[in-house]
């Protein structure tokens, strides 16, 4: 079983409240969907316990992983789009790496369209060689890898004009049911960023920072991709920091 | 490189939007009596169907919201090391399962009635926690189910009481007839206006 695979001095067993700015505001100025999903009423502090700290460790096999490598399915059909490669690291805010983790990537092809049959409100063109999405497992490291394209930039149907950058979603079920994660990667730079509502909706630029990948120096990667690093931070500490 | 004792700012939630992908789901993924979509169910404990619709604001129906499910085996124990009983854990239970509604909101879990544990909150009535994600919803929402079997330890359950008492019945599931020859359960979620279901912090 994983289990034994995760040491117990890994595992967070405190969860700090979330730092001023950090998290979303809700609901989100310029994203209407938010005015009416959002609950009105304030979350309710609760005494945090064992189904907090506790979460799903092995599933791996309800889940199965193993999509890596989204731009070529299949041998001699690559996906039409700029070849990238994401590499990244899942830590706790302690810095741990959080082993075994289910890392889930999903995302719109070069064009900008997504395989999913509620996207279909554009003629934006499908990528017959592009599904655009994977799950993996992180390594002892706490690593994982993809991959893909870059995706393209589209309009969402509201009734003022916005366009999403492009952006990678990633969820992540880490060690705890509260270090679940569901959240969205951008592209340094991209012109649209700043106008993004999603994006903006991270108060703190320390914490927008963080959604954004690093692009890394061509001579590192090599030239068959464009190489991104991102790591992404899950809630949850240790008891007693490590120092 | 990141100093081994700093304390790293979290990533930001964000929505999960309306796409996300159809093809990551399985047959059974919203069973957590099975361990994978292959495996032989847990038959220890009294098998029952988990059910409910998800409405938003007005009480119109939240399509394609995702629910993910985590609860302790029928006697008590998670299997995760944080359970200092772990090892005594149903190994056929995964405890852990995940749903999307359909064009209804509708949605439904395959579970064993959870059993109670005394951990450092206090004693817990049985319950299952649920993590909801949706298009529209920005962070994760958490809320948490208990049955209406219990009245004696959801009365005395720590997390219930934390709950203005006005709102508790709202996190309690209802009786909801019979399906697959076990007994269903039926709990609502509304995320926005009426009687909208408590949600805690996260």
């Amino acid at each position: 079983m994983q289990v034994e695979k995760t040491p117990m001095d890994s595992l967070p067993d405190r969860f700090d409240p979330w730092p001023p700015g950090a998290q979303p505001v809700v609901p989100t100025p310029g994203y209407p969907g938010t005015f009416t999903h959002s609950p009105a009423e304030a979350p309710i502090r609760r005494p945090v316990g064992r189904g907090q700290l506790t979460g799903p460790l092995d599933l791996d096999r309800k889940l199965p992983c193993g999509e890596m490598n989204l731009a070529m399915a299949e041998p001699g059909r690559p996906a039409i789009g700029q070849l990238i490669h994401i590499a990244g690291r899942i830590l706790d805010e302690d810095g741990r790496p959080v082993r075994g983790a289910i890392v889930e990537l999903w995302q719109a092809n070069a064009a900008g369209r997504y395989f999913h049959p509620n996207d279909a409100m554009r003629d934006a063109p499908l990528d017959p060689n592009f599904i655009g999405n994977g799950r993996v497992r992180t390594d002892e490291e706490g690593g994982f890898g993809f991959f893909t394209v870059k995706p393209g930039a589209y309009p969402v149907p509201t009734k003022d004009v916005w366009w999403r950058p492009p952006h990678v979603h990633f969820s992540v079920i880490g060690p705890s049911s509260l270090s679940r994660l569901v959240t969205q990667m951008f592209f340094p730079g991209d012109p649209l960023n700043p106008f993004d509502h999603i994006f903006m909706a991270v108060p703190d630029e320390a914490a927008r920072a963080r959604l954004l990948a690093t692009a890394l120096p061509p001579a590192e990667v090599g030239a068959g991709w464009l190489g991104f690093r991102h790591d992404i931070v899950l809630r949850g500490r240790a008891a007693t920091p490590p120092c | 490189m990141l100093k081994p004792n700093a304390k790293l700012l979290p990533t930001a939630s964000q929505t999960i939007g309306p796409f996300f992908p159809q093809t990551f789901f399985r047959e059974g993924d919203n069973d957590l009596t099975r361990v994978s979509a292959e495996a032989a169910p847990s038959r220890r404990g009294e098998r029952i169907l988990l059910r409910g619709v998800v409405r938003r604001e007005g009480g119109v129906p939240c399509v394609n919201a995702i629910l993910e499910a985590w609860q302790a085996d029928a006697s008590g124990r998670f299997r995760h090391p944080k359970d200092p009983e772990t090892a005594l854990a149903d190994p056929d239970f995964l405890g852990w399962g995940r749903a999307r509604t359909d064009a209804g909101g509708a949605y439904e879990f395959h579970t064993l009635l959870p059993g109670g544990f005394t951990d450092a909150t206090g004693a817990r009535a049985p319950h299952v926690e649920l993590a909801v994600m949706a298009s529209g919803l920005m962070r994760t929402l958490f809320t948490t189910v208990f049955f209406p079997d219990f009245p004696g330890p959801n009365a005395a359950d720590p997390v219930l009481a934390a709950v203005p008492e006005a709102r508790r019945a709202l996190l309690v599931a209802q009786p909801d007839g019979e399906a697959a020859g076990c007994r269903a359960f039926r709990f609502d979620l509304q995320l926005r206006g009426g009687a909208e279901t408590p949600f805690f912090v996260e």
